[in-house]
Order: structure tokens, then sequence, then C-alpha cells
């Protein structure tokens, strides 16, 4: 029932049953007894059921809402195709109330009473329409959460003001500590940098505890994430992410790094991050990884759904652009064939229902070669649908980083060998779980 | 360095934890990181 994976740890292999996600790393002179066989045997059924509500059981919770399709930036990995972002349309504000209204009301049935839905204004960017979305942000504070994800540009001493005053999430991108590098992906439509202006506004946000920062790694900047991870400890950004390009569309495959490559820079920055903590007691979370290492210990209590399959897109939140197009994801919406209907027009279930999302939330690991047969099929989840589809033929393919996400697993599995896991996580990360399976409880029985 | 050795003659055979939660729906994509609403 078991498969082997090897960590590359100098003690320690794993063993995984991969449908349900459960696992055992075990000294390499020894081997698992009927006790602990026993012992998992009886929770097997639970963990199962677990999978089950995680992969398939989950109510849509958020909507990436896209109040406007036109970007001052040209960034060269953008997933907004060049001609939307340069001559887009903007939502009107009161089409964008009419939105919330709806949403609203739809999210009154699925979600339990004391949780707010999650709305995050979202590329391309959204601060080119302040004055649409700012007014919403007021009128519905007490029926979301909001979040505004941005390149910062616009991002004056009013509009901080008043996304802070308000608690509304910041999410700012940066993609390498020097100018230099930062520029080569990040950049105006005539090519002038925003390295300086991100950074001032990076040293106005020190102190709001909303904010984090998004770092896209590319063969650009690959080489310089332990600087930027420095960097970020520095300035006290207390999460950052640092993603892989997603290569769904032909300009960010032109700066996909190479997967076994990055991932040893990703594990660099990841050392980087633990060396800082022990040095300063001041921790910086990696939180796409740190979302890895929750997904093993507690796979319910994952944060973000890139890396399980189906993902999330579709199921769990879905991206809306300006005219009320429904895409499952915002990595799809410069991919017309996965437009699932409009919100004005039509039923929000229909939509969720409807052919187009259900490519996406249909795509399960088990009909993906060779997923099928990895053991850590449920620490990946082959992400993403998108660049399966566009890069790689079809929806039923991997996505670009195999390697990479093997990598990253591998590493995870260490860091519980070596009993350091606590020290990658958000404190009180596991806060709202209980314990279903513990090995060491077992020896002391 | 005592802590260390201790903690290397403590080294369990077999490590095995998984925890649960009832999955409260906060999911996001790798697009945006949301925690907690944040107040100033
Ligand atoms: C599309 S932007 C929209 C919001 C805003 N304009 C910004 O740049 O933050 C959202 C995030 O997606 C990232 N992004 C864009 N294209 C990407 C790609 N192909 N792969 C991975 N991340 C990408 C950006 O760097 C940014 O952090
Ligand atoms: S990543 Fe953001 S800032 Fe850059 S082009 Fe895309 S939408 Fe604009
Ligand atoms: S895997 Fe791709 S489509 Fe799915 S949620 Fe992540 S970015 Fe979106």
């Amino acid at each position: 029932m078991f498969s082997t994976f090897d960590i590359k740890h100098p003690d320690y292999v794993a063993l995984i049953e991969p449908d349900n996600a459960f696992w055992a790393l075990v000294e390499k002179n020894s081997a698992i007894n009927d006790k602990f066989v026993n012992a998992y045997k009886n929770k097997a059924e639970k963990f199962s059921d677990e999978m089950q509500k995680l992969r398939f059981g989950l109510a849509l919770n958020a909507v990436y809402i896209n109040p406007t399709s036109r970007c001052n930036l040209n960034c060269v990995y953008c997933y907004i195709p060049q001609e939307m972002r340069k001559h887009g349309d903007d939502m009107s504000r009161d089409a964008l109330f009419e939105a919330l209204e709806k949403l609203s009301g739809y999210f009154k049935q699925v979600m339990p009473e004391n949780r707010l839905p999650q709305i995050i204004f979202h590329g391309a960017e959204p601060l080119l329409v302040k004055e649409v979305i700012f007014p919403a942000i007021e009128k519905f504070q007490d029926r979301f959460r909001f979040g505004v994800q941005t390149n910062g540009v616009l991002l004056d001493d009013e509009a901080i003001e008043f996304l802070t005053v308000n608690g509304v999430g910041i999410g700012l991108s940066l993609d390498a500590p020097i100018k230099q590098i930062a520029d080569k992906t990040r950049k105006t439509w005539g090519g002038d940098s925003v390295f300086e202006n991100t950074i001032k506004t990076i040293h106005k946000l020190k102190g709001y505890d909303g904010y984090n920062v998004i770092t896209t790694v590319t063969k650009e900047n690959m080489h310089c994430l332990c600087d930027m991870i420095d960097f970020f400890h520095e300035l006290e950004i207390p999460a950052v992410m640092l993603n892989m390009v997603r290569c769904t569309l032909p300009g960010a495959r032109e700066v996909k790094p190479d997967d076994y490559e990055v991932a040893q820079h990703f594990i660099k920055a990841l050392d980087r991050t633990h060396e800082l903590y022990k040095k300063t007691g001041r921790k910086i979370v990696v939180a796409n990884f740190a979302n890895i290492l929750v997904s093993i210990m507690a796979p319910m209590a994952r944060r973000l759904m890139c890396d399980i399959s189906p993902c999330g897109g579709g199921r769990v939140f879905f991206a809306l652009a300006p005219d009320g197009g429904m895409f499952p994801c915002s990595e799809f919406i410069g991919l017309p064939d996965f437009k699932g209907g409009n919100l004005f027009r039509d039923d929000i279930n229909t939509v969720l229902q409807s052919e187009s999302f259900k490519k996406v939330t249909d795509r399960k690991i088990e009909d993906i070669k060779p997923c099928d047969k990895c053991a850590i099929r449920h620490f990946c989840g082959a992400p993403c649908p998108a660049e399966a589809y566009e890069m790689n033929g079809g929806m039923n393919k991997i996505g670009a980083f195999c390697e990479f996400y093997e990598e990253q697993v591998r590493y995870a599995f260490r860091l519980i060998a070596d009993n350091i896991v606590e020290d990658y996580l958000w404190s009180e990360w596991d806060k709202d779980t209980v314990t279903l399976f513990e090995a060491s409880a077992l020896n002391r029985l | 360095m005592k802590n260390q050795n201790q903690k290397q003659t403590q080294k369990p055979k077999i490590i095995s934890i998984r925890k649960s939660c009832s999955a409260d729906g906060t999911g996001l994509s790798h697009y945006i990181l949301m925690d907690k609403k944040a107040k100033k």
C-alpha cells in the first residue's frame, strides 16, 4: 500500500500512501511494525474522506475581480495578453456594485455565517481605477474581506492611507533586490524602470501586517533569490511568495528557468530564511513553500490551492473580467475557451457547472501521466492546468515544473526529519487543528 | 551542543504526523496571499 519516496536524507526515507496523503518517515535501518500499520488502518478512511472533501467538496469562497484589463506596465511574463492590457476596458462603479451585491447574496447561501468571503482586486492593474474600487471597499467592507494585488506604481500616500485604515490586504510585486535584474522582467510600456518606486512603497508599508510581496521566479532572477530573502528580511516583510513563472503564454516561456536548477536556488533561499531566523529571531515565511509543509502535515489547513488537484480554480474561487466574464482563475483570463458565463446575466451555480469550468475542475491527477503513479501527487497537484493546456498540449498533461515540485517536497520532508519545520511556518499555523495521528504517541502506548 | 546531542540520541525511528481541521474555505491561488484581516 505504501510507496517509497527517497527524500535525499542521510537517515530517513519516506513511505507514502499517495491516495490519502498519509506518510511516515522511517529510519533507514528500521521498518514499520504491525502496531503502526494497524493504527494507520484505523484512521485510513478518515484520511481518505478528508482528501475527498478537500478535492471535491469545498464551496466557493473567493473571487478575483479584474476591475480593469488595462495595465500601466508591460512585464515580459504577464499572463494577461498584451492587447488586453493595452486597449482593455474598465468596470464602471455601478457594475462593480452590482457584481458585489450579487456575489454577496450568493455567498450568504454557501458560506457559514461567521466567515467572510474574500474579494481580491487583481490584474491587470487595479489601482488604475481607484475611483471605482475604493468606494466599493467602503460600502461592502462588512460583507467581504478585501485585498488588492498591485504593481505599486499608483500606490501613493493617499491610497496607502485608505487601504491600511480599512485593513485591506496589499500584495506588491518585486522580482529582484537590484534594479538591473528587476528591470529585466518588470517595466513600463516605454521600457522604464519602476524599481525605485516599488522600493519606496515597500518602505512606506513597513509595520503594516496585511501586506506581502510576490516575486515571480524566472531565469533572470533565480540566481539572486538568496539576496532577495536578505533584502526582504531587512525590510521586515513578514511573508513573501517566490512563485515559479507560469508558462501559459509564450512570453513567459521565454524566461522559464531550468526546472532542476531553479529548485536548487529556491532551496538555498529557503535555507537562508532559516539562517536569518536563527541569527535574528525574526522569521520570514516563504508562503508558497509553507503551504507545501502544511499540505503534508495537515492537508485541510492549506491556504493556497494550486498544489492540489483539482486546483482551486473554478471551484474555490473564480476570476471576473471587467465585462462580467467569468473564468476559472486569473490564469485563464486570456483564453476565451475558458469563459464559463457572465456574472451579470448568468446564474453563478450554472457557470460553476459549465463545460468551460468543468475542464478545470475535473482535472484530476489520477488522469495525468506520470502523476498517476507519483508518490507525492497530493503535495504537488501538477499545476497549472492553464499551463498544461497551452504549453504541453492538453488538460491531462503535466505542467512546466515537475522536477521542481519533487525537489520542493523532498526538502519539506527533510525539514520534518530534522525537526525544524516550525522555523519555516507562521506562528500558530496549527492553532485550529487537531492531531489525528502521531507516531511518537504510538511509541508511548 | 548539549542540546544537539540530546536531540541526536532521541531521534525517532518513525516520524508521522497528521493534523486536521475543518477546511474553512480560505483557499486562494498563488497570485495573492491574504492571511488575516489586517488593521494598522
Ligand atoms: C498579473 S499581476 C496583477 C496585479 C498587478 N498588476 C501586479 O503586477 O501585482 C498578479 C501577480 O501575478 C504575477 N504574474 C504575472 N504573470 C505571471 C506568470 N506568467 N506566472 C507567474 N506569476 C505571474 C505578477 O508578477 C504579480 O505578482
Ligand atoms: S504583472 Fe501586473 S504590472 Fe506586470 S503587466 Fe501584468 S498586470 Fe501589469
Ligand atoms: S493551478 Fe493555475 S489555474 Fe489552478 S489555481 Fe493555480 S494558477 Fe489558477
